[in-house]
């Protein structure tokens, strides 16, 4: 421990401390304008020199380390004039549009001029004066604000290890950019925007909309994937004006996606139906409330009393939050008293590794999964470890994922071939010696080696299996889809599952009760079946039942066959908690009305119409789920991690299968841009992926003689589908990838989630 | 005493008040026949606001919304958005006149010199809405301010 003194107040801080870090720690203030927490100290802006005791030249506080009794003076009046003419150097080019600037207000040059009294800049002002650039879809580049603090740069290549934008020139020629100007080609996370002191990049979504001193801040929890990151909701009059970080929170430490950060303008959608709808022959009728339950209460009962309990069904979507999902399934059991509950998550693998977990691991696998993609914030875990020195990364999928630039070693097979490649690489697990032994090695004798995965593909949680039993001190991270897609089945939403994973008797499957009829009236809470691969075939079935309800805070796909839709609130409109991949129980809080019921709304309401009393706020529905949830007794519902009873479970061998027998193998992609059926509503991301898009390589583009956004058909079997086409050469000859889950290729998929197929350009 | 006593008795002050009167009856009255004859306005009176514009006729306003966060009596109601080449636009620019104070304070905040305190008054409504005035209102006050040369 070393002493220091800072403006006379002393404090001990290890050795390595800078001195604004004990600063910090002794309360006193230094301003800074180029140091994140986040990144490496850089010392580019000056801003926060200090004097040294016993040093003729002043020190950035930011980059320099202490020493033992060192004394620091932060606040003399040489100091002041120092930093005063620092600031007037930056406004000699600086254009003061602060009135048009998006930042004004929240801009920490703006407040440094301020603090430092600045009215008047003693030099020839020369504002810098070159076009905005608007050719990145989220982000507004007006590159004269920059002030070369280089923190944009830093991040996207310290965290997000992307690398699109570095400092252009030198000297005053200085700007930040791409390489030979390129339009930007990244993720557009927007961390770099997040982290920019000044107006100079920023958020096109929320562009001119508002001024943040009209914004109220909610703090809650992303909607969309399962990373659950915590983000700052910030509203106006019950309209979502933009969603921020904060680097002090959350297990994503101020990390967002794109789809977390830009997707948000789908809650303020104006296609989002307010009212409730009751088919009436064939035409929806808008009803209230009231009289949408009515109708359910009364076919409901009708149902109920003709073909008996089994006759009901629910399918429980992941966007509900677990206190929903809780009264939804008790509701399920005890007021209809059936067992046929169903959502369409697994429990094949349950959470295992935390972020803690994979950052500080040396050692990590990442199997068939797209992370980067899938589950964005969790990719940056696995480049954070990936990129130590003494690290190793091992990726094996079909094509070139973002992790190529951190992994030690990136396998990239055909599908077909990339199981094989891991059965050896097991082999070399066991012992055996091939081209994967070295890996192996490395992985088995790490003291914390880490697995991701995808927890839907059985074959994949085989594999998992397979690993766990070779290396048992292995994390197992299995990367779930949606927000709240470990909840819900916590909260047994699942066929033959009470809550805490409480085996209990089963109901029929889903398919088979809706193809032999069995079942009568199906609910479904937030689930759209139709964009879902699985159920692709079964859908004009629903039309025949007695009863279909669909909640959704869109008219989705399936609501459209439903009989009684109602609205419902997206994750910003309510009260709750999502449990993440890992198992973290976190809660959200509402921000905005938009005049539509909740879910819960529509189960206690519903509940009532049967006699039954459900718990409505909050802090009942957990007190009940502490008692009837093993797993969640005592729970810390702001960031508890659940224990769970096992890591995978899957019964058997699994054979992968390949069907069709065309020359090009497909494989699904994860969404680009997209969590899943209502991302797709959201404008921005879908100006930049809006719809399924076939990746191909160019050796088989030009074979196929296709060239970006030509027209592929896909030919299995008797069956042809076009899609659009761009041409990639991080795909592998003779592959080609498309995403699930969209509604134009989910009957495709029907056929199996890996097929061999033929393509002809489409003209 | 004895002045008092001489006041008492001639009524002095009666006939000091009578002489006002009596000097008055020869003035030039000072009524103005309001709405028939305009009044004097002085020099630095607030009346309602007028928005100025550029050279290409278009409102120089750049919706900051300092005028609205500086208004007291929160009468500016401001929207603004992105337009389609990222310019900023101005969705709305409304000031309820019979809310408002006529304090200036929206005048003193803008720092594009767009909103301004005119000289007239006359704006009565039969109804609360037509207090309601919009950006199009502001601009054409101050098209008449130019053209009866009281603008500035
Ligand atoms: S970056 Fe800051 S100082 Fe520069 S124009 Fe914007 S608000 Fe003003
Ligand atoms: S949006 Fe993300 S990936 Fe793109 S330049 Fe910024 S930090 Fe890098
Ligand atoms: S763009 Fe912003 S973050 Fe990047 S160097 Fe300039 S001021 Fe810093
Ligand atoms: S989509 Fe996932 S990774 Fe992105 S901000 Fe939301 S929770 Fe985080
Ligand atoms: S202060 Fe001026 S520029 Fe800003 S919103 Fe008001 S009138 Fe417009
Ligand atoms: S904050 Fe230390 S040099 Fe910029």
């Amino acid at each position: 421990m070393l002493t220091v003194k800072i403006d006379g107040i002393e404090v001990k801080v290890e050795p390595g401390t800078t001195i604004l870090e004990a600063a910090e720690k002794a309360g006193v203030y230094i301003p800074i304008m180029c140091h994140h927490k986040n990144l490496n100290p850089f010392g580019a802006c000056r801003v926060c020199l200090v004097e040294v005791k016993g040093s003729p030249k002043l020190m950035t506080a930011c980059t320099t380390p202490v020493t033992d009794n060192m004394e620091v003076i932060t606040n003399s009046e040489k100091l002041k004039r120092i930093r005063k003419t620092l600031i007037e150097l930056l406004l000699i080019n600086h254009p003061l549009d602060c009135p048009v600037c998006d930042k004004g207000g929240e801009c920490l040059l703006q407040d440094l001029t301020y603090e430092f009294g600045i009215t008047k800049v003693r030099f020839d002002e020369k504002p810098n004066n070159s076009p905005v650039d608007h050719t990145n879809p989220f982000i507004e580049r007006d590159i004269d604000r920059c002030v070369l603090c280089g923190k944009c740069v830093r991040i996207c290549d310290e965290i997000v290890n992307v690398e699109a934008i570095s400092f252009i020139n030198r000297g005053v020629e200085t700007y930040i950019g791409t390489a030979f100007d390129q339009p930007w080609n990244c993720e557009y996370c927007g961390q770099c925007m997040s982290v920019c002191p000044v107006g100079s990049l920023n958020n096109r979504v929320y562009l001119f909309k508002n001024r943040p001193w009209h914004l109220e801040h909610t703090e809650s929890i992303c909607g969309y994937c399962s990373c659950g990151c915590t983000v700052i909701i910030d509203h106006e009059n019950n309209e979502v004006y933009r969603i921020k970080e904060d680097v002090y929170k959350g297990v994503n430490k101020g990390l967002l996606c794109a789809k977390g950060r830009f997707g948000y303008e789908l809650i303020n959608s104006t296609q989002r139906p307010v009212t409730a709808k009751v088919k009436d022959g064939n035409e929806f009728k808008d009803v209230d409330f009231d009289g949408a339950l009515n109708t359910i209460y009364e076919k409901l009962s009708a149902v109920i009393s003709k073909y008996g309990n089994d006759s009901v069904a629910f399918v429980i979507s992941p966007r509900l939050t677990n206190e929903e999902a809780f009264l939804a399934q008790k509701f399920a059991r005890e007021v209809v008293k059936t067992n046929n509950i169903y959502s369409l998550e697994t429990i094949n693998a349950l959470p295992d590794g935390t972020y803690n977990d994979v950052e500080s691991s040396n050692a990590l696998i990442v199997f068939n999964i797209d992370v980067t993609e899938s589950n964005p914030v969790l990719g940056y875990s696995v480049r954070v470890a990936g990129r130590r020195e003494e690290s190793n990364l091992y990726v094996f999928y079909p094509n070139y994922t973002p992790l190529k630039r951190v992994a030690t070693e990136f396998y990239v097979y055909k599908p077909s071939e990339l199981y094989n490649e891991f059965e050896l690489f097991l082999k070399a697990l066991d012992g055996e010696n091939n081209k994967y032994s070295e890996a192996a090695d490395n992985f088995k004798n790490d003291d914390k080696p880490v697995f991701v995965f995808n927890p839907y593909n059985p074959k994949d949680v085989e594999i998992a299996k397979k690993v766990l039993d070779k290396v048992s001190n292995v994390k197992l991270v299995p990367a779930k889809a949606k927000n709240n897609s470990q909840g819900i089945v916590d909260m047994g939403c699942f066929n033959g599952m009470n809550p805490g994973l409480v085996e209990t008797d089963k109901g029929v499957e889903l398919r088979e009760g809706i193809e032999a009829d069995k079942i009568k009236a199906l609910i479904v809470l937030g689930e759209n079946l139709a964009v879902r691969s699985e159920y692709f075939d079964i859908l004009n079935l629903l039309n025949d039942l007695e009863l279909f309800v669909v909640t959704d805070p869109f008219f989705s796909e399936t609501a459209e066959l439903s009989n009684v839709y109602i609205p419902v609130a997206t994750f910003a409109e309510k009260d709750g908690s999502f449990t993440n991949f890992e198992g973290r129980v976190q809660s959200l809080h509402k921000a905005v009305d938009k005049g539509v019921k909740t879910d819960k709304d529509v189960i206690v309401e519903l509940a009532k119409k049967f006699g039954t009393t459900l718990p409505y706020e909050t802090d009942k529905i957990r007190e009940m789920i502490e008692v009837e949830n093993p797993l969640y007794i005592g729970v810390d519902w702001n960031g508890g991690i659940v224990s769970y009873p096992y890591k995978v479970k899957i019964d058997g061998d699994v054979k992968f299968e390949i069907k069709g027998s065309g020359k090009y193998e497909l494989y699904p992609a994860y969404l680009r841009l997209h969590s899943g059926s209502y991302t797709r509503r959201s404008y921005d991301l879908s100006k930049v992926y809006g719809e399924p898009i076939i990746e191909i390589n160019p050796e088989d583009a030009k074979e196929l003689n296709v060239k970006d956004n030509d027209y592929l058909t896909i030919k299995i079997g008797n069956d042809s589908y076009k899609y659009r086409v761009k041409v990639d050469k991080k795909i592998l000859q003779g592959a080609i990838s498309l995403p699930k889950d969209f509604k134009e290729t989910a009957p495709l998929f029907y056929e199996g989630s890996y097929l061999k197929v033929d393509l002809i350009k489409h003209i | 005493m004895a002045r008092n006593i001489f006041d008492y008795v001639f009524f002095t002050e009666i006939m000091q008040g009578l002489g006002v009167t009596l000097k008055h009856m020869f003035k030039k009255p000072v009524t103005y026949k309001y709405p028939f004859e305009a009044t004097p306005i002085f020099e630095r009176f607030r009346g309602v606001h007028y928005m100025k514009t550029d050279e290409q006729g278009k409102p120089k306003c750049v919706g900051c919304y300092l005028c609205e966060r500086v208004c007291p009596s929160e009468c500016i109601h401001i929207e603004t958005d992105a337009g389609p080449n990222g310019e900023r636009l101005i969705r709305k620019y409304e000031i309820e006149l019979d809310r408002c104070i006529y304090c200036g304070f929206c005048e003193e905040a803008c720092p594009v010199d767009a909103i301004h305190m005119g000289r007239s008054y006359d704006v009565v409504r039969p109804t609360r809405d037509g207090y309601r005035v919009n950006i199009k209102f502001l601009v054409k006050k101050y098209k008449e301010y130019i053209e009866e040369g009281k603008g500035e």
